[in-house]
């Protein structure tokens, strides 16, 4: 389901900007069409390829190159048992012009009982389309009631798209609100992707495909459909975002869309776009607009109207409620007549002749190009102490100063010029105004930023010892270069001015010229691990061992001579028991202290400890009833 | 002074109690040297420092309030707990004092 794709995104030059309402971003061009045409026009390999590509052209305004071949392919390829077959061919013989279908009795009475509610919607909408299409008659009546029963079983996308093509084949006798309701609920289904797109999650053909049925139930019925005008444009985005197709099917549908947001009756997209690129110079004094619909075919009875076209730097307005001339397939103006100073200027456009347009209203930026001019350039070396008066010497552009200037570090360069609108006069503030110093020797450049003052003339001075180490010192001769540009000056200047002969103190220059050594590679750093705290001597940690050591000794001491003894050791089991298991429990942590963790030494602890304690509970009880009997 | 009341105390206080008594005094001189080999030579391996001291501390109370708790002069304190009982206690305790010490230490 790849919604956008991996194609181009057409914009339109210069962009239309989306300021009141939904413009369309995407439609199909001359070149869209005639791609899909011939997407649509490969060689039929069976009867729903033929269908495609009949009907398709059809709805492109084109037809099948050899229609005798393809009415009897029709003919060789039908299948009189099979519905799909019999509603394709029915709809294509439709479509080519002197193409009969001959269809026996037993067609007919298979086509009359599908149309039943036993069958699926795909297989009611084939034969209600089929009898159609052959143009027998048909009851109707029966058909809404199968269909509208069929249609709440089945309430799927695809279904309902085909009930309302149904619909539209059915006499317009019959109550078909119910089916027209449906329409409304489909358009809640819809996805809103950004506010740009509209369509199902199914994907591009079910919305094209709906598209199409909608506005061909639309017409059939007389009621307008329940979309509103940015609905409309978001779905147009993004029927018409792809431009290559995956399948057969999927350009048949695009192409019906397409048929149906140009032909119907009630909601007419428009596309409103500029020849080439919106720019408008004295070369190219007028402004051209192409006003189409979806499919790129020129709306000549609409009529254009320039609303407003505002500076978009100042904001005034510089022309208002002018109708463009119709011209050919477009439409023209000439801005340049109201003479506009160079910049952007923001148009509004407004479309009318028709109530079924669409997106009519659209905001357009303009360029309004011119050429500059440089007068009154004037160089000099200015004194520094300002005791001699200032040699000036006046260029004219495109030559070059004569003669060449010599600047050491006493003497400032300056340099002042003014740039003018060439056609009207108008001085000119432009985005680039470089003055490029360029070293013939070795191949510097320094480049600086001439600045205009509040009467918009331009001065650069130079101070050969402030910026010295901009120049590396580097005394020799310097071409010197006027750059001037901006995105509205059609002439774009680079001047070579004069050459000037910078003198540095000899102090500075450098002995060699430093390379910047940007890339190579830089010192490997290592890594250093914390070391470890120092710990005291292996000797004295020994000796203190030894020490603890001492007072367990004089422990043992301290227990003999007051007679401690092992005489009331009774050789019970509990005992027995109740000592190894107080000795076990101190071994397991010396144990846990080497090896164990936290968990195991808890569940041997465990282990022991219970046992120890059953044994110890009975060994001091019968001790305890031992010393109460005494 | 100090023989009289050397005297005495051999004279008056039990068997059991002296045996507890010299237990006691082991505990403080271990503790003290502890402390000396801190003072002397810093604290590098903080946590086995601390380790240690604790047991020595941990063990110097259990085995004080078994004393306490054993001497008959105190009986009438400790109503219902025997002194079996006091001495279960004691193992119990000092069970999880070496657990926890154990703990630390590594």
């Amino acid at each position: 389901m790849a919604v956008l794709g991996s194609n181009t995104i057409l914009l339109v030059a210069l962009t239309i900007t989306v300021i009141q309402a939904l413009t369309p971003s995407h439609y199909l061009t001359q070149r869209d069409v005639e791609r899909l045409k011939s997407s649509l026009s490969q060689p039929f390999s069976d009867l729903e390829t033929a269908f495609y590509s009949i009907v398709g052209l059809s709805k492109l305004g084109a037809q099948v190159p050899d229609v005798k071949q393809a009415c009897t392919f029709i003919e060789s390829n039908l299948d009189a048992n099979n519905l799909d077959s019999l509603f394709y061919a029915a709809q294509s013989s439709q479509v080519l012009s002197g193409c009969e279908i001959s269809i026996s009795n037993e067609t007919k009475d298979l086509l009359h009982a599908a149309v039943s509610e036993d069958s699926s919607v795909s297989q009611i909408c084939h034969a209600v389309g089929a009898l159609n299409g052959f143009g027998l008659p048909l009851a109707s009546q029966e058909a809404l009631s199968a269909l509208t029963a069929r249609l709440s079983k089945e309430e799927t996308v695809l279904a309902t798209i085909q009930a309302l093509q149904t619909a539209s084949y059915l006499s317009q006798q019959a109550d078909l609100s119910g089916i027209v309701e449906e329409i409304e609920d489909l358009v809640a289904r819809l996805d809103d992707l950004g506010g740009v797109y509209l369509q199902f999650e199914e994907g591009l053909e079910p919305t094209a495909l709906f598209v199409a049925a909608t506005y061909q139930l639309s017409d059939h019925v007389g009621t307008e459909p329940p979309f509103k005008e940015d609905q409309v444009i978001q779905l147009v985005n993004a029927i018409f975002s792809k431009k290559n197709f995956d399948s057969l099917s999927e350009a048949f549908s695009v192409a019906a869309a397409s048929a149906a947001f140009s032909q119907n009756r009630y909601h007419l997209p428009v596309v409103i776009v500029a020849e080439g690129s919106a720019s408008v110079s004295h070369q190219q004094p007028v402004l051209r607009l192409q006003v189409t619909n979806v499919m790129s075919q020129p709306l000549t009875h609409a009529s254009v109207t320039l609303e407003r076209a505002k500076s978009s730097s100042t904001k005034n307005t510089v022309l208002q409620q002018t109708a463009f001339t119709p011209a050919g397939d477009g439409f023209d103006l000439n801005f340049m007549n109201v003479k506009p100073a160079s910049g952007y200027y923001d148009f509004s456009i407004h479309v009318e002749g028709d109530s079924r347009y669409i997106a009519n209203v659209v905001e357009l930026k303009v360029k309004v190009s011119t050429e500059v001019g440089i007068t009154n350039v004037d160089l000099s070396t200015v004194d520094k102490d300002q005791s001699i008066a200032p040699k000036t010497t006046r260029v004219a552009y495109p030559a070059k100063g004569k003669g060449s200037f010599t600047v050491d570090s006493h003497q400032n360069f300056a340099l002042s010029f003014q740039l003018v609108d060439v056609n009207t006069g108008a001085e000119l503030t432009p985005h680039q105004t470089f003055v490029r110093l360029h070293n013939q020797k070795t191949g510097q450049e320094v480049v600086f930023v001439a600045e205009p003052d509040n009467k918009n003339v331009y001065k650069f001075e130079l101070d050969t010892s402030e910026r010295k180490s901009e120049f590396d010192s580097a005394s020799g001769t310097y071409t010197l270069y006027l750059i001037i540009g901006d995105a509205t000056l059609e002439n774009p200047i680079l001047w070579n001015v004069a050459d000037v002969v910078i003198k540095f103190p000899e102090e500075d220059a450098p002995s060699t010229i430093l390379s910047k050594n940007l890339f190579t590679p830089k010192q490997e750093i290592q890594h250093l691990f914390r070391e470890p705290e120092k710990r005291p001597p292996t000797v004295v940690s020994n000796t203190f061992t030894a020490l603890i050591l001492s007072p367990l000794l004089l422990l043992f001491i301290l227990w003999i001579r007051l007679g401690a003894n092992i005489s009331n050791f009774t050789f019970a089991p509990s005992t027995i028991i109740f000592h190894l298991g107080h000795a076990a429990m101190l071994g397991l942590m010396y144990v846990y202290w080497t090896q164990l963790n936290m968990f195991q030494t808890l569940k041997y602890l465990a282990i022991l400890g219970s046992i120890t304690f059953l044994a110890g509970n009975r060994m001091l009880a019968y001790k305890a009833v031992k010393r109460t009997t005494q | 002074m100090i023989s009289s009341f050397l005297e005495q105390y051999m004279s008056t206080t039990l068997q059991c109690l002296k045996l507890l008594d010299a237990y006691l005094l082991y505990i403080l001189l271990t503790r003290a040297l502890q402390l000396s080999y801190c003072l002397l030579l810093r604290t590098f391996p903080f946590n086995s420092l601390l380790s240690g001291f604790m047991s020595c501390v941990g063990s110097f109370i259990l085995a004080v309030c078994l004393r306490i708790e054993i001497n008959p002069q105190n009986k009438g304190d400790f109503q219902g707990i025997s002194p079996e009982r006091a001495f279960t206690d004691f193992l119990f305790a000092s069970a999880i004092l070496h657990l926890v010490v154990m703990k630390l230490v590594s």
